[in-house]
């Protein structure tokens, strides 16, 4: 046992006595950094055991946006790739073209990648779309992360595809998760998370998300400690979204209310469990326009294109 | 300068208006739970965890 003269105030970790880095609730604990790591990246290997979300012989798409929450996923998967048998990973930076914003994490992207040795290519929205967002997005920026979230979707599969990945992985954290089940109930639209989640069709690249159960502020620490935190600019587009207020609504239930989060996730498996009986499996269609697979008579990025004009 | 007579980071947090699970403190440069106590002599740095995935 170490740590015996620790200043007051001062908590250890209940493992080994060192001091503590974080404390945790449910059930409530200190833990020391070399712990709370451990317990972090179990958690998200659990997380992809549970979740079934990775195959031998799978090569997974690392949605890197340079970023935390994918510099975090990028970190943990390089610990706990080497453990499972014929899993490889690529990362994959998609530039939206933001000015301000895109250069710097662009720069962080790849800086990790080299370090961990990881595979990397860059996708642009000038490439495959002909404009970057910004000018994409001109007089229409309340729409912007709608319309951001469709091209960057589409630009993932695509350099899915083009660099063979048979699995999408992003960074999606516990916060992000729960706010996102509770903006389509705001919307009036939660059945959406049902369809997108049960849509289990042949012709896409299947989507995983590791730090699902993960909390934003548990993955801000792992960086720290794992030494690669970054204070990076903010995307200057999040302002005019829905999702910001929910989050600071959202982030103040949490505190008050611990676990709350973690209950709305469990509402919306509970929903997805009731419905499975009663979905029919919508046929695979074709987009009339583009041919990308779709569940309607266009997919979601013509209808975007006729929107945009 | 915060005044700090002896109090818990959280409770630091709080008077500040800072919702603590929106932010990582360290006191002295080493990263600490936010039931830390933390004194006047302490250097206290609050950063913020900003979105952006
Ligand atoms: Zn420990
Ligand atoms: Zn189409």
């Amino acid at each position: 046992m170490s740590g015996q003269d620790l200043p007051a105030g001062m908590s250890r970790c209940v493992l080994c006595g060192e001091p503590a880095v974080a404390r945790l609730r449910d059930p409530a604990r200190h833990l020391c950094a070399a712990h709370f790591t451990g317990f972090f990246e179990e958690r998200v290997s659990r997380t992809i055991a549970d979740g079934k979300m990775v195959r031998p012989g799978d090569r997974i798409a690392v949605a890197l946006s340079g970023g935390k929450d994918s510099t975090a996923l990028a970190l943990v998967l390089s610990h706990l790739l080497p453990a499972w048998d014929d899993v490889h990973p690529v990362a994959i930076t998609i530039d939206e073209g933001i000015a301000g914003y895109r250069d710097e994490t662009l720069r962080a992207a790849q800086e990790l990648t080299s370090r961990l040795g990881i595979e990397h290519h860059t996708v642009s929205f000038a490439e495959l779309f002909g404009k970057d967002l910004d000018r994409i997005l001109a007089g229409r920026e309340q729409r912007a992360c709608t319309i951001c979230g469709i091209l960057r979707k589409k630009a993932l599969a695509v350099a899915a595809g083009r660099y063979g990945a048979t699995k999408i992985a992003t960074g999606h954290n516990l916060d992000d998760e729960a706010q996102s089940v509770l903006m389509n109930a705001l919307r009036g639209d939660l059945p959406r998370l049902i369809r997108d989640a049960g849509r289990e069709n042949p012709c896409f690249i299947p989507r995983i998300k590791p730090l699902s159960l993960t909390p934003e502020r548990e993955i801000a620490l792992y960086l720290m400690l794992c030494d690669a935190w970054k204070e990076l600019p903010e995307c200057p587009y999040t302002r005019y979204a829905l999702r910001a207020e929910v989050r600071g609504m959202l982030s103040k239930l949490e505190y008050q209310h611990p676990g709350t989060m973690l209950h709305l996730i469990e509402s919306k498996k509970k929903i997805e469990r009731y419905c499975a009986g009663a979905q029919v499996p919508a046929a695979i269609r074709r987009c009339r326009e583009c041919g990308d697979p779709c569940s309607g008579e266009l997919c979601q990025l013509c209808r975007l294109r006729h929107s945009l004009g | 300068m915060i005044d700090a007579g002896a109090r818990t980071v959280e409770q630091v947090l709080v008077d500040l208006g800072i919702n603590p699970i929106e932010v990582i403190v360290s006191r002295n440069g080493r990263l600490v739970p936010d039931d830390a106590v933390v004194s006047g002599d302490d250097e206290i740095r609050i950063i913020r965890i900003a979105h952006g995935g």
